[in-house]
């Protein structure tokens, strides 16, 4: 799993955005991109392929007509293809969810800290008498 | 490869590095080409004169004229990876001060897709044939050999000389002019 560098939590446990375009165009944050990881390898298996077929028609493409030009267009145009299978999150990537357990009830950890902490003080408070 | 961001980073990364792969082959098919083709020279005339030169030593030296013809196909030095050639006339001679004297006559660039038969007639040089001296007075052998310089999409610029040079002498008099 690659660590996301788009938001993260802050210590209070908010998740926070890093990247700008988040904070100045807010309604992005709720098109939701994620895909399971079973979707994730077809996603990269499906956008190699493309990438690697268009390149060796593009290089025997180009070494016939003897243009180099051509090469690169069809690598262009194999990238375009694969940006439109691969970039939004189609309904087949999302075929596997990830089976999540059941919701219980729990004490948020800020609270915890706070519970314990009057208990310690009593202690202390005794062993210094 | 959760987020959109991640994804098309991925992406990117790999179409760069096949990209990069692929540049690699061109050069590769074409590394070990010969890139020589027969060429004919022909110098219709030749003129001297001894003029100031101000770019050198304080003392009048030798400034040659040539008037020449160039015929040459460079149709089979073109493929898919070269984007232009570099030609130059250059005269080469030997003087009693120095061994060897290259001088560099006239230059064009052919790009590709432009007509690739050369076929020049009474050319005049674009640079001037300086001596460093007087050494083209009575100079008994001045070769002209045409070069290019390939210049490719991917890999090395190979210097190539093209086959076939002509030799002329230079005429033993100032401003006299001899007629081929």
């Amino acid at each position: 799993m690659r660590y996301s560098t788009v938001c993260c939590r802050n210590v209070l446990g908010e998740k926070q955005y890093r990247l700008a375009v988040f904070r100045m165009l807010p309604f992005l944050k709720s098109i939701s991109t994620h895909m399971d990881y079973k979707g994730q390898k077809l996603a990269e298996q499906i956008f190699q392929g493309i990438i690697l077929v268009s390149a060796v028609i593009g290089f025997i493409y180009g070494f016939i007509t003897e243009q180099f030009g051509w090469t690169v267009y069809i690598v262009l145009a194999g990238f375009a293809v694969s940006c439109l299978l691969t970039l939004p999150p189609w309904p087949m990537y999302r075929r596997n969810p990830l089976k999540w357990q059941s919701v219980q009830s729990e004490i948020s950890a800020p609270e915890m800290i706070i519970k314990e902490k009057p208990v310690e003080n009593t202690k202390k408070s005794k062993k210094h008498k | 490869m959760n987020t959109v961001l991640s994804r098309a980073n991925s992406l990117f990364a790999f179409s760069l590095s096949v990209m990069a792969a692929l540049t690699f082959g061109c050069f590769v098919t074409t590394a070990f080409k010969d890139r020589t083709v027969p060429v004919d020279i022909q110098v219709s005339r030749v003129m001297l004169k001894n003029v100031d030169d101000f770019t050198g030593p304080k003392e009048r030296s030798d400034l040659g004229f040539i008037t020449f013809d160039v015929t040459a196909d460079l149709r089979p030095i073109f493929d898919w990876n070269v984007k232009q050639l570099f030609l130059y006339l250059s005269a080469e001679y030997e003087t009693k001060n120095n061994a060897l004297n290259q001088v560099v006559l006239w230059d064009k660039i052919i790009l590709r897709g432009e007509n690739t038969n050369l076929s020049l007639k009474d050319m005049k040089s674009k640079y001037f044939f300086f001596d460093d001296g007087n050494g083209l007075r009575g100079n008994k052998n001045i070769t002209l050999t045409l070069s290019w310089n390939v210049v490719p999409n991917a890999g090395i610029l190979p210097l190539v000389m093209g086959s076939g040079h002509t030799s002329v002498p230079f005429p033993d008099a100032y401003e006299a002019t001899k007629s081929y």
